[in-house]
């Protein structure tokens, strides 16, 4: 395992900050907070022209047929950045699924337009309990002739406004396994009796939506994976995305890091910048070290995905509870370090904060994976 | 890399490891191999048999000039070394101090007879070196040193103490930082020596630590003659010998801990306690259930296996970097704090896993494992201290890789 990166991945990582940092001010960030659906559609054209929407996919579906760990080094500039766009539910939910799982006419039809930036993904899995389990899922999908029939709700939705379809994981069969009889669908967004409706979460950079199915029709076609064995497909793509999300979070806390060392080197108190004073010194070393350690197990998570080696699951679970931990440790410190501003909405950290928050409960928070490791350590 | 590249790593590595199996001491790394206690003669000698065996097989003393007994290989051997010796975790002993600190001070600021004289029989594993600097009013402060060198004839004259020296019984020869102005500023009245430890007026006595044994020493000058010819720096620059010396033991503390390789041995150590801890909370009862049921202990020990892991990982980000030719030296700090702080966080969960057994020390009947889990408990406190107290190694972080102002 190689943990060093490659000349053009170094390339695509500078190439990714400059264009970000263009694209992507502060302006219109605090626009997109108080706009809906929350992303531009105009710089996710240009993120499309880039090719960055089907790094992953084969070229015979209009992708780059680049690599996992490329895709992660893109989350991780997104991630620092706080990038508003429905990214990682389109191509890492609904691209991989498609691709993990899709027939050859679904990828067809769905994974080039993702690529050209012309279809949205949403993921639309968790209700009312709010956890990513199979055991949750209790929206119900009956089949009727040729198509199936969606009734139920779906909560914590990612970018449900933005979606052109969003993939819903339903309820096809009862049996004493719940994580049998799950079966995924990709359901026109705009289909009659879709109902989104805005949740107010607190990270108004990755907006979530309550989406009611009302006897939402759905051809058999469009079922991603076979008829009841979706949840299998579910946690693969979950371990793909978990790994994903992980290199957002550190891009994300690297920056809070930068913010705040460099805020305490020109905040001048009792005459002098408070990053001379020791308390402030080895907060900061503690926030450096959180991430460093962060960054190992991301990177080591982001290379076994990749390698699809044998340990990618205890590498995600580990890496996932750590990077939750360290993001949101640096977020607090970086509040209580900057003070007053940092304490305001008109600062950027309550950004920073609130995401460490939304990607800590997302795919399962720590104390959830530190229990997976227990389970498979013994 | 190109492929026949990575065959010839692949020749090689496997050259290292037959070399390995047909070195080692018999029965190394299974259970029936008993070590020696440590801190006797006995372990000594084997890291002097150990030292001299790589030597002359070409696998220890990189990064030195061939005329002072340096071994000159690709970077890539050498990190295939490291991994290698790693995995099988290699006799280490007394003798590191030298290869960490002495030789890379000598070599930085030595006269050229002395890198002449010392250098290869520290490569060579056939002298070894302590090095005097804590005193009992100069730990962190090191720049509050009283021992004092006043010069006499071709002479100086030594008098004071020194304290919490590692590797302090065997070793032929010292590094000594001495007050040699008495008038000028700190920092700038300390000079730098080399003493040889059979002379008279030196004398050498164990320092017990809290967990029971004596791993440290304290070293008396009475009198002690240094001739001028081992003077190691200028008059009253020792401070700046020093802090190479302070850098070269965190540096390569750090390569040891997570950096060059011999952290990825080190760290499959910390693995397998993980799951001897995760053991033992399954065989210890605690209000009838076991101690493996109970799920804050089962959030703390996976909470372990994920430290113990991303040390790991860190480990293998730093060969990466050392393999592109950079050296890490001040994250020696970081590495350092982490492996110390999370030593006591181990020891703190075992101690709770196995409650009133926690009180039971080597010896008693009953003690769990021989009382060794509380003896490294007890261990722990000393590592948040030594080679740079937590606080300092933050300030180095801050300062060096931070930036934040001094």
């Amino acid at each position: 395992m190689d943990f060093s990166l490659t000349e053009e991945q170094e390339m695509l990582k500078t190439s990714a900050r400059d264009f970000l940092e263009k694209e992507c001010p502060r302006a219109h960030i605090r626009a997109m907070m108080e706009n809906e659906p929350g992303y531009s559609a105009d710089l996710w054209k240009k993120m499309a022209d880039l090719g960055w929407l089907g790094l992953v996919f084969p070229e015979k579906y209009g992708g780059a047929g680049m690599r996992f760990r490329d895709l992660t080094i893109l989350c991780e500039e997104m991630g620092r950045i706080l990038l508003p766009s429905p990214f990682m539910s389109t191509v890492l939910l609904g691209g991989l699924a498609l691709l993990t799982a899709g027939t050859e006419e679904q990828k067809k039809e769905f994974l080039p337009r993702i690529a050209s930036g012309d279809a949205i993904f949403a993921l639309a899995v968790l209700e009312e309990d709010g956890d990513f389990w199979a055991g949750g899922i209790e929206v119900k999908a009956v089949g009727r002739g040729g198509e199936y029939v969606i009734n139920g709700t779906k909560s914590f939705v990612c970018d449900a406004k933005a979606a052109d379809y969003l993939l819903c994981a339903a309820r096809t069969k009862h049996t004493a396994n719940p994580e049998e009889g799950i079966t995924l669908f990709i359901v026109d967004a705009r289909e009659w009796g879709v109902y989104a409706s805005p949740l107010k979460n607190m990270d108004m950079l990755r907006k979530q939506y309550e989406v009611t199915f009302k006897n939402v029709p759905v051809l058999a076609r469009n079922i991603v994976g076979e008829v009841h064995q979706g949840w299998p497909v579910l946690k693969q793509v979950a371990l793909k995305a978990t790994a994903a999300l992980c290199a957002e979070m550190v891009g994300g806390g690297e920056k809070v890091l930068e913010m705040t060392v460099n805020y305490a080197k020109e905040r001048m108190a009792f005459g002098v910048p408070i990053g001379s004073f020791q308390i402030i010194k080895h907060k900061c070393a503690d926030m450096h070290s959180a991430m460093e350690y962060a960054r190992s197990l991301m990177e080591w998570a982001a290379l076994a995905v990749d390698e699809e080696s044998e340990d990618a699951s205890m590498a995600v679970s580990m890496a996932k509870a750590c990077c939750g931990d360290a993001y949101k440790k640096v977020c607090d410190e970086g509040v209580q370090i900057h003070g007053g501003i940092g304490f305001t909405w008109d600062h950027d950290m309550h950004l920073y904060f609130k995401r460490a928050r939304s990607a800590d409960t997302a795919f399962g928070d720590g104390n959830y994976h530190r229990e997976v490791i227990a389970q498979s350590l013994g | 890399m190109s492929p026949s590249d990575l065959s010839k790593e692949e020749a090689f590595r496997k050259e290292v490891r037959d070399w390995l199996k047909a070195n080692l001491p018999k029965g190394w790394g299974t259970p029936e191999y008993k070590a020696p206690e440590s801190f006797t003669r006995e372990t000594h000698e084997l890291g002097k048999w150990w030292t001299k065996k790589l030597y002359d097989a070409g696998y220890t003393g990189f990064g030195y000039p061939k005329e002072y007994g340096g071994i000159e290989r690709p970077r890539e051997e050498i990190a295939i070394i490291r991994e290698e010796m790693a995995r099988v975790g290699t006799p280490g002993g007394p003798l590191s101090l030298g290869l960490l600190v002495a030789a890379p001070t000598i070599l930085a600021h030595g006269e050229e007879w002395q890198k002449k004289r010392f250098l290869p029989k520290i490569m060579s594993g056939e002298e070894s070196w302590c090095e005097c600097f804590s005193e009992p009013d100069a730990g962190s402060d090191l720049a509050n040193v009283q021992t004092t060198a006043v010069r006499d004839g071709d002479d100086w004259v030594v008098n004071g103490q020194k304290t919490w020296t590692s590797m302090w019984e065997f070793a032929d020869f010292g590094l000594l930082v001495a007050k040699t102005d008495l008038t000028t500023p700190r920092h700038r009245n300390l000079t730098y020596f080399l003493f040889d430890c059979k002379s008279p007026g030196f004398t050498r006595r164990p320092l017990r630590q809290m967990s029971g044994e004596a791993e440290f020493g304290e070293e008396f000058f009475d009198n002690m003659r240094v001739p001028d010819k081992n003077r190691m720096s200028e008059l009253n620059r020792g401070w700046y010998v020093a802090m190479t010396a302070l850098q070269a033991e965190r540096s390569g503390g750090g390569a040891f801990w997570g950096g060059g390789g011999l952290a990825m041995g080190g760290q499959r150590g910390l693995t397998s306690t993980v799951q001897n801890i995760i053991e033992l909370a399954k065989k210890t009862k605690r209000y009838g259930k076991s101690a493996w049921e109970d799920p804050a202990f089962r959030q703390r020990i996976a909470q372990l296996a994920i430290e113990s892991e991303s040390m790991r990982f860190s480990g293998a980000r730093m060969v990466a970097k050392m393999r592109k030719g950079i050296i890490p030296t001040n994250e020696a700090s970081l590495v350092k704090n982490f492996q110390a702080e999370m030593r006591k966080r181990q020891g703190d969960l075992v101690m709770e896993i196995i409650g009133a057994y926690s009180q039971l020390t080597e010896g008693s009947p009953h003690a769990i494992n021989d009382g060794q889990w509380v003896y490294a408990m007890l261990r722990a406190r000393g590592a948040t201290i030594e080679m740079g107290t937590s606080e300092i190694n933050r300030n180095i972080i801050a300062e060096r890789i931070l930036g934040l102002p001094r």
